[in-house]
């Protein structure tokens, strides 16, 4: 029996899972790039891990702040700028590119922009940044959603998935053949695309998770894989890694934030202040 | 263009008060790192007004703009928020009160505007995916003009557009500058060298103004030449509690903070309050961070140096003349040279 691991170790191990050896990959922000550091140190050492701020080529470190965090390696082998980093992936050079999602319909289409009406919003989410742009000429996406929802309409496309499904995406003639997204992983599993319908279908489920828990979560009717299996157990080399790598990670925000402020005001108060 | 490079080095209440104008477009030139913090606070403590605010990337400088009420329009693809359904800042606060009108694009669509003002384009054509989405369908105050379909006259394919951007005025903040205005930024480059160049008027804070010639030694940093700059403004910490490259980290404590108080306007005013409107200058904020924390928190996120292998940008020579006197090419000396002038009437009188 392996060590016990954390519900993110087992997030960001199942994520570098979708990184092959020598891909270009593009990765989005806080378990994207956790996951894109795995696999360049255990799966996949010719990968090229890029962001669209134009870091190309990094390995990181530490755990990165966000897209733009040159401190959290020791220096790259190329700094180019935006507008490159992106007609780089129009050109079809980029693999696989890793989004964070808010909220999803069945075909994968996106929305991180707003919940409620778009001109008077109940919640006002960050928006696209590079998504859109990503998951339209990558040639394919990996989809994480940590907080998000399952909703039969988004309140606000923001980045397109499958459209309507079946050949839309192809049909429309705006991105390349048969990219879009070919994941998503939440707390609970792992989805897949049907080949043919392009609809969301649980091809994994999380240890100590039902497929109830999973359908409790999606207004429709959602298809499970007649060959559903767990989630890979995480190996102890794995969670080693992802406990020396980010251990913020491996504890999670909440707690992370909670032990970090205690480390600062303590510090602070030894020293006469605050 | 007539260029003054004199008495381009300031302060940053000057180069505001000199440079910002209500009412204009103004645009934040760096994306997501080392944003010009202290330009921003000292807008807000200037209560300047009615800006069109461009902003690739919203960190806390677009919500600190906006918490203060100096921001009418606001263009951008991401502003970052107080995580959760209890988060948000001031940017959702400010769309929820209707005082904000506001236009979405995507991270390549925004930039492209800002590189096709850069070069004097008139549109720049973007990625035809966007108009799949709501980026495309839904418009803000732009309307027609946020983005327009034309056909290209090679292919006969629709092509996706979006307009120029020349802002009035970039506030940036980079690693180092001389007093003449040349600008050097490296590492992340994101879109910072096009958001201040389709820009009318640049102002620059750094962490330290340099002499001249450890800009002529390495032109490769420079992103903006000296001729294109309005004010220079030596900030060490300007960007704090965002971090620069070579120079400090970001402080995750503070910033955390902020995040946390931004979650509410009581608790925004009350930053605001204390870190922008009640330091009149950042000397004044880095005394008021250090006697409320402590010097060793900044001396934590000092970087350590690891310094760019230096590029060789030596030549042959730098003089026509050898080392004994002779024109390196013709073989000659000065003196033989002017005789051989004299002999073939070459000279006037």
């Amino acid at each position: 029996m392996s060590k016990g691991y954390t519900l993110n170790e087992l997030l960001v191990i199942t994520c570098a899972k979708e990184i092959n050896d020598y891909e270009n990959v593009i990765l989005g922000v806080g378990l994207p790039t956790a996951a894109g550091a795995l696999a360049k140190a255990l799966y996949a050492p010719h990968a090229s891990l890029m962001m669209e701020s134009g870091i190309i080529d990094f390995e990181p470190l530490v755990s990165l702040n966000h897209i733009a965090d040159a401190h959290s390696c020791r220096g790259f082998s190329c700094a180019t700028d935006l507008f490159s980093a992106f007609t780089m992936t129009y050109r079809g050079f980029v693999d696989v590119c890793f989004l964070g999602v808010a909220q999803i319909d069945k075909y994968g289409n996106l929305n991180t922009t707003c919940i409620g009406d778009y001109y008077n919003p109940t919640l006002r989410l960050p928006g696209s940044g590079g998504a859109a742009d990503f998951i339209s000429y990558a040639g394919h996406t990996v989809l994480t959603m940590l907080g998000g929802e399952f909703v039969e309409k988004l309140d606000y496309l923001t980045s397109p998935g499958h459209l309507t499904g079946g050949n839309s995406r192809n049909d429309s003639g705006l991105f390349p053949q048969d990219s879009g997204p070919s994941m998503l992983l939440t707390t609970k599993g792992v989805f897949r695309f049907d080949a043919e319908t392009k609809e969301l279908y649980l091809a994994q489920i999380h240890p100590g998770i039902t497929v109830d828990d999973v359908r409790n979560d999606v207004p429709w009717d959602l298809k499970v894989s007649p060959e559903l299996s767990e989630t890979e157990r995480p190996t102890d080399r794995e969670i080693d890694f992802v406990r020396q790598f980010a251990p913020t990670i491996s504890m999670g925000r909440e707690v992370a934030t909670e032990l970090t402020i205690d480390s600062v005001v303590k510090r602070a108060q030894q020293r006469g202040k605050m | 263009m007539a260029n003054n490079n004199e008495n381009k080095v300031m302060s940053a209440r000057e180069a505001i008060s000199r440079f910002v104008v209500d009412g204009e477009q103004l645009i934040i030139g760096n994306y997501t790192v080392g944003t010009c913090c202290e330009f921003v606070y000292e807008i807000c403590r200037q209560e300047k007004k009615g800006f069109t605010l461009y902003s690739q990337s919203g960190v806390l400088d677009v919500d600190v703009l906006v918490n203060a009420g100096c921001v009418d329009r606001l263009v951008t693809t991401y502003v970052l928020r107080s995580g959760g359904k209890k988060g948000g800042g001031a940017v959702q606060r400010a769309m929820q009160a209707g005082t904000l009108e506001w236009e979405d694009y995507t991270n390549f669509n925004y930039n492209a505007r800002l590189v096709a003002g850069m070069h004097g384009f008139s549109f720049m054509q973007v990625f035809e995916g966007v108009m799949a989405t709501d980026l495309f369908t839904k418009r803000g105050f732009m309307g027609e003009d946020k983005y327009r379909v034309i056909t290209c006259p090679y292919t006969g394919k629709k092509v996706l557009t979006v307009p120029a951007a020349n802002p009035d005025t970039c506030i940036i903040h980079v690693q180092r500058a001389d007093r003449y205005g040349n600008a050097q930024y490296w590492g992340s480059m994101g879109s910072v060298a096009a958001a201040a160049l389709c820009s009318k008027k640049i102002i620059v804070s750094c962490e330290e103004i340099v002499e001249h010639d450890v800009i002529q030694a390495s032109p490769h940093f420079t992103i903006i030449p000296a001729y294109r700059v309005n004010a220079v403004v030596e900030i060490p910490w300007g960007a704090h509690p965002t971090e620069v490259l070579g120079y400090y980290n970001m402080d995750r404590f503070f910033y955390g903070m902020f995040m946390q108080e931004n979650a509410t306007a009581d608790g925004a005013k009350a930053w605001m309050d204390e870190w922008v409107y009640g330091c009149e200058d950042r000397e004044a904020y880095l005394d008021h961070y250090a006697d409320k924390f402590g010097l060793g928190m900044l001396d934590s996120i000092r970087a350590k140096a690891f310094y760019s292998t230096p590029a060789n940008y030596g030549s042959a020579f730098t003089s026509a003349w050898d080392e004994n006197g002779k024109e390196r090419a013709m073989g000659i000396t000065l003196k033989e040279m002017e005789k051989t002038m004299e002999e073939r009437g070459m000279l006037y009188e």
